[in-house]
């Protein structure tokens, strides 16, 4: 939207501006961005403590980490060219880049939520007892695709409930307070903070369906391609800020504490719903399993369904996927979504 | 002859109009051509041809899970939640205005809290507002509401300052009550200005309409722009964005001829 | 009528009156007979206006009274005084007629007549303005009037709801000079019909002889070169002018006004 405001100046000035996206060529100056959540608080520490700067020199080039408050907005913005890579999940790489046909590559696996996302009820009861009732969630999200996937494990359907209400994520605390609301579906850290109201019942989780909800670098395919070493600088950093997580170096895990708004026991908590990938080995292997492409199916059927993949979309596989060993799920004409283990594997055995 | 002397004939006016609006769309169509060229599938700035399919799709074909229109569906949710707060808002202050303008007691009790209340960021209380008021329709009408009445009950009492205070000595000397002043002397002047005051309201009021749609909803055009907003689909985005604008212009065109029509006094002094 | 003795219509009683520590006037007494036409002339800022506000009951008096028909002094205008303003003496939203009207209606609870009332009262307002010359724009509204088509209004409606007395604020100070002369011919012309007591504030000594039965002076009788504003106005002479505006003069104000000699 704010690109539009700049119509006003001028047709050539502004069709300049707009039409800058990402371009294959070689280049040393990149650009990435990220917003808040628990498994993307490396990325702020790696911009802060200079670990990026350092690994961005050993290659002669420049990396910018920038955070952005939206998370939506985050990913439009790198969608549009304005970033090389962006932080996302799995399913919303699928949805908006790759689904807008920008060429897109998961560089690293981070981790996948292990409970930090939940399904949350006001009051006693089960999955079953969500018949008939509004539920809260940001539509479209992760938290969409959960429902979906808890609904569907008591052989419930959207349908069963009153409502889907979208509720913006920055104002779920305080609706989960409201006498309209009943049930709410969300992510950390809202989660640890609904789930401290006493009245509140954990119903369903990401840990019931581990593996699904993934979070993922992801950058933009023809500018890796051509240049790798923007690859190899990023996933070094990472991988040296993982190895002092894994450490438990408490500077650095109260440095992300602090940048994420919690202390150090609140961000442990987090991270221990989340399972990270601290070992390049285990995300390499993760990204191979054959559990990968069944998820992603899942998951292009889910967007499909609420019609996200666009009404150019004939069906699901309308966009193609790839996967490390070459496969590809969706159409193989039309791969938009590539799951890369190159530089994961060169973090593995310390080639960079 | 000086620059401010200079008029435009009948045909350079039109065009000269039309140029802003033309330079637009071209500046649109051409960054639109230029990334299509790049990436065919680009979401950003579709063709002016896939938005004119798209609204066509939108204003025409029900959607494939619900089975309704949802841009009709949209449109009248929002505009009932719009005009219930504007109508609300314009009712209250009216009211307010002619009992602040007109008493000094009531003057001297709510003129300062109303100032003050009105500086107040409607949308940084709306944790209180949703508590209060819930997340029903209710929240989002009452949001409208504290967003623009402020202004108006500042505006209309300043209107009813503002009338001459011989035309209320006259009144008072032909035996009015502070009653037949207020409702023969005081009201009927105050409407055509209250239309002036609602047009000038009116663009706050889509604004926080849209972002009460955005923050907890379940239908509304604000609720779609943000909704599909998740997967840049500015097709969609700017055919509701047009409508949105075409509706706002026809509301400001509806006010601006009922002023007209139903206050030819004011038209008399021209 | 007081112990057999004729009492003054309007009695004006030791008048002081100052914003703050700011006097305006000051021993201002007055006397007016009924159906007595009262020019008010003087300087501007002597206090003119501040007297007729106060006949009207706008304001009240810091000191003394000013009484009606020797009724109590009145805390705020009403029926009894009329009033025309230079400006703002019509409403913009009710047509020529409407405005008539509105002279005897707003009297009642609501401001509006119905059924027969209505049409007695349209009757009365048509005849009215038959008789100043109104009548052909009864449906108009006061914008589209000229300036001495909406003060003949003005006076026109003051007088349908019966006033006691008239008061006129420099009722012709915004009109140019023709449609100023045929507005005396005008006030002349309705006096002689009404025998009402009229009060009238004009910065135009000439138009103040001319119609006026008295003519009022206000002035500074004492005056401080330091600080012109720490003494009031008062009535400094006090015209006869009923002789075609021949002037004998009676002066009011002995201690400090240089007697003619």
């Amino acid at each position: 939207m704010s690109a539009l405001r700049h119509f006003a100046i001028g047709a050539a000035a502004l069709s300049m501006s707009l039409s800058t996206p990402a371009l294959a060529q070689e280049k040393t100056d990149f650009r990435v961005a990220w917003s808040i959540y628990v498994g993307w608080m490396p990325w702020g520490y790696l911009e802060e403590s200079g670990i990026m700067d350092k690994w961005a020199e050993k290659y002669g080039i420049d990396v910018e980490i920038v955070q952005i408050n939206d998370y939506v907005e985050s990913i439009n913005q790198y969608t549009a060219g304005a970033f090389d890579g962006v932080s996302a999940t799995n399913m919303d790489t699928l949805s908006i880049p790759a689904g807008g046909g920008v060429d897109t590559t998961a560089l690293i696996v981070g981790d996948f939520s292990n409970g930090n996302d939940a399904v949350i009820l006001k009051g006693e009861g089960d999955l079953a007892s969500l018949e008939g009732k509004p539920v809260n969630l940001v539509e479209l999200s992760v938290s969409h695709y959960l429902l979906a996937l808890a609904l569907d494990s008591v052989g419930l359907r959207e349908a069963d409930l009153a409502s889907v209400i979208n509720t913006s994520d920055a104002d779920m605390i305080a609706a989960f307070q409201t006498d309209d609301v009943e049930a709410v579906v969300t992510w950390n850290p809202l989660v640890s903070t609904i789930l401290e109201d006493p009245n509140a019942t954990k119903l369903f989780d990401s840990s019931d369906i581990p593996g699904e909800i993934i979070d993922l670098m992801v950058v933009n395919t023809e500018t890796l391609e051509a240049n790798p070493d923007f690859g190899k600088a990023m996933v070094g950093a990472w991988y040296e800020v993982m190895a002092l997580m894994a450490a438990g170096d408490e500077a650095v895990l109260t440095a992300m504490a602090e940048a994420s708004g919690t202390d150090l026991d609140g961000y442990k908590a987090q991270l221990d719903s989340t399972e990270m990938f601290y070992d390049p080995a285990d995300a390499v292997a993760f990204t191979q399993s054959a559990d990968l492409p069944a998820t992603m199916v899942s998951v292009a059927e889910f967007l499909f369904d609420k019609g996200i993949l666009g009404e150019g979309a004939p069906s699901a596989d309308f966009v193609g996927i790839a996967y490390p060993d070459g496969s590809t799920t969706g159409d193989p004409n039309n791969v938009q979504f590539r799951f890369d283990t190159t530089y994961m594997q060169m973090a593995a055995d310390g080639a960079l | 002859m000086r620059l401010i002397n200079r008029q435009p004939g009948v045909a350079l006016k039109a065009a000269l109009m039309a140029l802003p609006f033309v330079l637009t769309f071209v500046a649109y169509w051409i960054g639109s051509e230029i990334r299509l060229a790049e990436n065919p599938s680009d979401k950003l700035l579709p063709a002016p041809s896939t938005i004119a399919a798209t609204a066509e799709r939108l204003f025409t074909e029900p959607d494939r899970r619900s089975d309704r229109i949802l841009l009709w569906h949209d449109t009248a949710a929002s505009l009932m939640r719009l005009f219930l707060g504007v109508g609300i808002s314009a009712l209250l202050a009216t009211i307010l205005g002619v009992l602040i303008g007109l008493l000094p007691h009531v003057r001297a009790t709510l003129a300062g809290f109303v100032a003050v209340v009105s500086m107040i960021p409607p949308l940084a209380i709306l944790p209180i507002l949703f508590i209060v008021f819930g997340l029903g329709e209710l929240s989002k009408v009452v949001l409208i509401i504290v967003g623009i009445l402020p202004f108006l009950i500042r505006d209309q009492s300043q209107r009813v300052l503002d009338i001459p205070r011989e035309m209320i000595v006259k009144a008072e000397t032909l035996g009015a009550s502070s009653l037949v002043i207020a409702l023969r002397v005081v009201l009927p002047q105050l409407l055509p200005r209250l239309i002036q005051s609602v047009r000038l309201s009116l663009g706050p009021a889509w604004l926080f309409l849209i972002a009460a749609e955005a923050i907890a909803s379940e239908v509304g055009l604000g609720y779609r722009i943000f909704l599909v907003r998740r997967f840049l689909a500015m097709d969609v985005i700017l055919t509701y964005v047009l409508w949105i604008t075409l509706l706002a212009f026809l509301m400001d065109l509806a006010l601006r001829t009922l002023s007209r029509k139903a206050f030819p006094w004011t038209e008399a002094s021209l | 009528m007081d112990g057999g003795q004729p009492v003054s219509f309007v009695t004006a009683e030791n008048i002081f009156q100052s914003y703050g520590a700011r006097p305006i006037l000051e021993r201002v007494n007055v006397t007016v007979d009924e159906g007595e036409f009262i020019s008010i002339v003087g300087a501007s800022g002597c206090g003119k206006s501040t007297f007729l506000r106060l006949l009207l009951a706008q304001e009240r008096p810091t000191r003394g009274e000013i009484r009606i028909a020797g009724a109590p002094p009145a805390v705020e205008p009403g029926l009894d005084r009329g009033v025309v303003f230079q400006k703002y003496s019509v409403f913009p939203h009710m047509t020529v007629r409407e405005n008539i009207v509105a002279g005897e209606s707003f009297r009642t609870t609501w401001g509006v007549f119905s059924g027969a009332h209505k049409k007695a009262a349209r009757d009365r307002a048509d005849d009215t303005l038959a008789r100043i010359g109104l009548d052909h724009v009864a449906d108009q509204y006061p914008a589209t009037l000229s300036g001495g088509m909406q003060q003949r209004l003005a006076i026109g409606q003051a007088l349908a709801a019966k006033p006691r007395i008239l008061l006129l604020d420099e009722p012709f100070g915004a009109l140019d000079p023709g449609t100023r002369l045929s507005m005396h011919d005008f006030l002349t012309e309705l006096r002689a019909e009404t025998r009402m007591t009229v009060f009238m504030v004009t910065h135009d000594l000439e138009e103040g002889f001319k119609l006026g039965d008295r003519v009022l002076v206000f002035d500074k009788p004492r005056w401080d070169p330091t600080d012109p504003n720490a003494y009031g106005a008062t009535i400094t002479y006090d015209f006869d002018a009923r002789d075609g505006g021949i002037p004998f003069q009676r002066i009011e104000e002995d201690t400090h006004v240089l007697r003619p000699a």
